[in-house]
């Protein structure tokens, strides 16, 4: 069984709702659509307070080359345009919509699925530009400038992500088993913008041994490898997942394309799919609802822009013992502070979690153990970067590779003095980019 | 004899030693720098903590520029005016009278009056406390109040008191150590002067918003403006701020400000201003 060769942990799988079927969820009686659900600028707002949308409108206009459309994911009147909390951890331009009812799509709107092979590369880019796709594995990169990497660079391994390694979170499983002719279609669309030249895998942790089954049938004939492995945190990140499939090392600062490889999220391929052959933007995504502390564990298709609230009660409403919540997997994820968060194309799970006995004070010195620097991924070594992050030493801390690290998690959760690594880290990277940003006005 | 075998090893390390004394005697007679003892002087004079508030980096480079450019504008905000004098009697100059300055926290927002979202689990420190929101406090506007600056400060000028940093207008210099250090921007410097009025508030959000997090915001609510004969108080973005130089300190402003703590003096302890409008 393959898998990646540094690091790596395996924590509890906690997969609680991977036999649980994706339910719809009805729009919600207000909707709070962010402008910045993608890495990169956010987008612009063309709306005004008080006017008119339908479903699938655009709303915001990609801003700059790294930005992604936004579209009203019903129909409605949008009632404000102001800042307001986002499940990545800060505040971000949001269009308020209070939709009618009526969920209208947009004027000309052809939803009918359409063959894609009569189409130019050029039409395919175009399209998912304009649905403003982005990457659903949660870095949310701006898909159409992923699928067009620099002339020089030849592509010639296509890695669709469908290891899902984030305890918990079993969205992308489920998509596996439900939707696996669009995920092959999808991947077979953006096969076709490298010119048949590359070779395409779809990555699966082995302990979902039904979504490899499904897909193994679907992809097979297609020609189209379907790889199973080994269950291990973090699988499912870019670098891992292409050490562990093609046995090629990402160095630091580089990007997947300098070895030929680009890796796409299942999530993602949907969406393609969606977009080209049905010319649907990106307005829902299936998100798991999980944790000890929800009444009804479920994984769920909601539109962009529903709050955590409405989830929640459709859920069957968080356990009294709740106590901290999470948008993302328990890994990587962000704790939030309000249900009023709405969910964005990037949001994966939510976690109803009771940490009680959780000591505020509880982090302890480094004793050397030397676990942190076992598990991580990426070679480096964490107790080392927290301890020069504490004492603000930022251009050593550079020198030590913090650009590198991913902030998996792995070093904070095997750590037995329970030291806070990857805020340590988290903490250093706001500061070195403040300084930066300092220097260069 | 013992005295033959010194006298090898005293005449080489003596003729090492003749070598080397006469290279050094010719290179400071040939590189010799005519030095201004007047630099020495008042780089004696002058605090000698490199802050960098008068804009050079370092104390000794202040001195040098000083006394080439003999500038009666440059100051030193650190010294004030004593330190102002005694260069100006140095140099045979009159310096310009120094503009002491102070940081100031643009927040209120401590334990009773700032609303908090969430108790906050993570490092105790500002910087770190932005990546999940702006920390503990509801205003994501407001001083943190893990007192990330206190580090920066080498004066001892600044204390974290009911979750709120205050800062020793007597310790405080004015070198803006402090400024880059708070990543939400209340810190601010201004001029130090006997009596003076500024909003102590960040917050751009509505009135109503504000009102919901921090019982002590400015919620734009225009009656200083229309109380203050010298038109001094302007609103921009949901927030009053005083212009400096109209504002006549009558203090009409502090009497009709309805959230009761959106102006107060510079010279007064917050809590005597307080006590004041209470009463």
């Amino acid at each position: 069984m393959k898998t990646f060769k540094t690091g790596g942990i395996h924590p509890p799988e906690s997969k609680f709702t991977e036999n649980i079927p994706i339910e719809e969820m009805a729009v919600p009686a207000e909707l709070a659509i962010s402008l910045n659900q993608h890495l990169g600028k956010p987008a612009k707002p063309v709306v005004k307070v008080g006017s008119e949308v339908k479903k699938g409108q655009l709303i915001g206009e990609a801003d700059g080359f790294i930005s992604a459309n936004v579209h009203a994911s019903t129909s409605g009147k949008v009632k404000a345009v102001k800042p307001h909390p986002h499940p990545g951890g800060q505040y971000a331009m949001t269009v308020f919509i209070t939709p009618d009812g009526k969920d209208e799509w947009v004027e000309g709107m052809n939803t009918s699925p359409t063959d894609w092979r009569g189409f130019s590369k050029e039409d395919i880019l175009a399209k998912i530009k304009d649905a403003g796709i982005v990457g659903m594995g949660g870095a949310g990169f701006p898909a159409n400038v992923k699928l067009s990497p620099p002339p020089d660079k030849k592509i010639d391994t296509i890695i669709l992500n469908g290891a899902e390694c984030e305890p918990f979170l079993t969205a992308d499983h489920r998509l596996m088993i439900e939707s696996p002719e669009e995920i092959v279609e999808g991947l077979t669309i953006i096969t076709s913008l490298f010119e048949g030249q590359a070779k395409a895998y779809i990555g699966i942790e082995s302990n979902k041994k039904d979504a490899i089954e499904t897909l193994t049938k679907h992809a097979s004939p297609k020609g189209i490898e379907v790889v199973s492995l080994k269950t291990k945190y973090p699988q499912g990140a870019e670098k891992q997942l292409i050490n562990a499939i093609t046995g090629r090392i990402i160095e630091p600062g580089e990007l997947p394309f300098d070895k030929g490889c680009l890796v796409h999220n299942i999530a993602t391929a949907v969406a393609i799919y969606d977009a080209v052959c049905k010319n649907k933007p990106l307005i829902d995504r299936i998100v798991t609802v999980s944790g000890l502390e929800i009444g009804k564990p479920k994984n769920i298709r909601a539109v962009t822009g529903t709050s955590f609230r409405d989830i929640s009660l459709f859920c069957g409403a968080p356990k009294d013992k709740t106590n901290q919540i999470i948008s993302g997997g328990p890994m990587m994820g962000k704790a939030i502070f309000t249900l009023d968060v709405p969910i964005v194309k990037t949001t994966s799970g939510i976690l109803f979690i009771n940490n009680a006995g959780i000591d505020k004070a509880r982090e302890r010195t480094c004793i050397r153990c030397g676990k942190c620097v076992d598990v991580c991924p990426q070679g480096l070594a964490p107790w080392l970067l927290a301890d020069v992050a504490q004492f603000r030493e930022f251009d050593e801390i550079q020198l030590l590779g913090l650009a590198n690290c991913t902030e998996c998690g792995s070093c904070t959760y095997v750590c037995p003095s329970k030291r806070e690594l990857v805020h340590w880290i988290k903490y250093a990277k706001a500061l070195v980019n403040n300084r930066q940003k300092r220097k260069s006005a | 004899m013992i005295s033959e075998a010194f006298i090898p090893a005293v005449a080489s390390l003596g003729s090492v030693a003749l070598t080397l004394g006469i290279i050094i005697f010719y290179v400071s007679k040939k590189f010799h720098v005519e030095e201004d003892p007047t630099v020495t002087i008042v780089n004696g004079i002058l605090p000698g903590v490199n802050c960098g508030a008068c804009g050079y980096p370092s104390c000794g480079l202040f001195a040098e520029v000083l006394v080439e450019t003999k500038d009666s504008s440059m100051s030193c905000p650190v010294g004030g005016p004593d330190l102002a004098e005694k260069l100006g009697d140095t140099l045979g100059i009159t310096m310009a009278e120094p503009k002491p300055i102070t940081a100031v926290v643009l927040c209120q927002g401590d334990n009773d009056t700032a609303r908090e979202t969430a108790e906050y689990l993570g490092i105790q420190d500002c910087w770190a406390a932005t990546q999940t929101y702006v920390g503990p406090k509801q205003c994501r506007y407001s001083c943190i109040g893990l007192g990330s600056c206190i580090a920066f400060c080498d004066f001892g000028a600044m204390r974290l008191e009911n979750e709120i940093i205050v800062i020793d207008k007597n310790l405080c210099t004015g070198c803006g150590a402090c400024i880059p250090a708070c990543p939400t921007g209340v810190l601010v410097m201004q001029e130090k002067k006997a009596e003076r009025y500024y909003i102590a508030c960040n917050s751009h959000d509505k009135g109503a918003a504000t009102k919901k997090a921090c019982d002590a915001g400015c919620i734009a609510c225009q009656k200083c403006v229309k109380v203050c004969d010298d038109d001094a108080i302007v609103i921009e973005n949901f927030l009053a701020k005083i212009v400096q130089e109209k504002c006549t300190a009558c203090g009409k402003c502090i009497e009709v400000c309805p959230t009761k703590v959106n102006c107060i003096l510079l010279e007064h302890d917050l809590k005597e201003v307080k006590q004041k409008k209470a009463s």
